[in-house]
């Protein structure tokens, strides 16, 4: 890694500050683990970083608040949200996406405000929170704003955020019912990185699904709602036969990308296997 | 350039020295002349540079140097500080749970950790929590039977 300077702010209003719009030399920092692998690659290499450790605690909290949501402060470590009680309660599926992502050690330090804001599509926290309807807290040098997680991401890599804007929460609506799962694929080795990714939830009424939200991620350039697929499940009994076709529909709607993971084509497939997958999973787990 | 002066306790002494905010925690372990957290795969999959920072393991290869500041770091070099092996690294020993041994020390920090979270673990929750610590010689069922020795050692 090359040298560059560390400021640790010690609130939000000054790490915002010593942000800056306009470089992109300069970024915040919160567990580091995703960065570094950009750094030691020599694909980013910073004039600044501003850590925010000092202003962890007030920002790491996880709560249940409003009638069932949850409220995760987005310098919780992912460790915290596998481990903690709330999430286990309300939001079992985040807890156990947990598991399967990365490692202990690396769980230990990413942090999920980083996890969000890095755009990288292979993360496993972006599908699920998005499926989930969560919503992301945003400061700024001026404004605090709020938008729906699903609205975060512009490309590859890329969010809407602007350089000198931070994440500080996200608050995932009660479930109220809905069924949720998240299934992921590895193609080499178990706690590789995804080739693909899939969230799935929905709302069942007299045997029928409704409301499905359908997002796919790490076959794709950014986290994306397969709309075709939703509107094949909305209204049906989640049989085979619903099922097939709505894994068909995502398999020809889907515009994967082919890396190290896997080619395009063989995403397509593995979509139109683990969409119904998900759905079973759903199905299963919140009997 | 900018080195920073860091204070922290290292296997349970204080120390004090100064290291630059782009150096990771094992170039920090090996100015002090510890070579028990070895740099890898450099990308948080391997867990040789595995090292506990306040009582929970991180990837020293991805871990800030500087944060340590005003913390506790423990290495592989503390287990038999008092002359004694620890019951874990008795157990690795007595069920040739390596070869070469480059790994080992990693496995053996990441297996204190999974003993101190799951006392009595099964072979499940052994696989799963040693899941990002590779073996390239493959001695992966003696590292499971050996993390049972221990757990049955200090139950």
């Amino acid at each position: 890694m090359t040298p560059f300077e560390m400021v640790e702010p010690t609130s939000l209003k000054e790490a915002v500050s010593l942000l800056d719009p306009q470089e992109p030399t300069i970024r915040p920092v919160a567990g580091g683990t995703a960065l570094m692998l950009m750094m030691k690659a020599g694909v980013f290499q910073p004039t600044r970083l501003v850590c925010l450790h000092k202003i962890e605690p007030e920002h790491a909290r996880i709560a249940v608040v409003d009638g069932g949501a949850l409220r995760i402060g987005a310098m919780a470590t992912l460790s915290q949200l596998e481990h903690d009680a709330n999430v286990a309660k309300h939001q079992p599926v985040l807890a156990r996406a947990m598991r399967t992502l990365s490692n202990v050690r690396v769980r230990n330090v990413a942090r999920v405000g980083g996890a969000l804001a890095h755009g990288d599509p292979h993360m496993d926290l972006p599908p699920v929170l998005t499926a989930l309807g969560a919503r992301i807290s945003i400061s700024g040098p001026k404004q605090n704003r709020e938008m729906l997680l699903e609205e975060l991401y512009s490309g590859y890599y890329e969010t809407v955020l602007e350089k000198n804007e931070l994440i500080t929460a996200v608050t995932v609506p009660p479930l109220s019912g809905r069924k949720a799962a998240y299934v992921k694929v590895t193609s080499r080795t178990a706690d590789d990185w995804p080739s693909l990714g899939v969230a799935v939830s929905f709302a069942l009424k007299d045997g029928t699904i409704r409301d499905p939200m359908v997002v796919v991620s790490a076959a794709t350039e950014k986290v994306t709602r397969m709309r075709t697929a939703e509107q094949t499940l909305q209204g049906a009994a989640p049989d085979d036969a619903t099922l097939r076709r709505a894994g068909d529909a995502a398999a020809e709607e889907v515009e994967s990308l082919s890396d190290a993971h896997g080619s395009a084509p063989y995403k397509r497939e593995l979509l139109r296997v683990y969409l119904r997958r998900a759905v079973r999973q759903a199905l299963d787990e919140n009997a | 350039m900018n080195a920073r002066a860091i204070n922290f306790t290292l296997n349970g002494e204080p120390v004090s020295t100064a290291i630059e905010p782009h150096r990771n925690l094992v170039e920090l372990l090996q100015r002090f002349d510890l070579f028990g957290a070895r740099e890898s795969c450099g990308q948080g999959l391997c867990g040789c540079c595995t090292v506990l920072v306040d009582g929970k393991a991180v990837s020293g290869c991805l871990y800030f140097a500087v944060w340590v500041d005003g913390k506790s770091v423990t290495t592989v070099e503390a287990l038999d500080a008092d002359g004694q092996l620890s019951p874990v690294q008795q157990a690795f020993i007595d069920a040739g749970a390596f070869q070469c041994g480059y790994c080992t020390p990693g496995f053996i920090l990441m297996s204190h950790q999974l003993l101190k979270e799951h006392p009595n673990p099964s072979d499940d929750d052994i696989r799963h929590y040693l899941s990002g610590n590779l073996c390239r010689c493959a001695a992966y069922p003696e590292i499971i039977e050996a993390v049972k020795m221990a757990a049955k050692a200090t139950a």
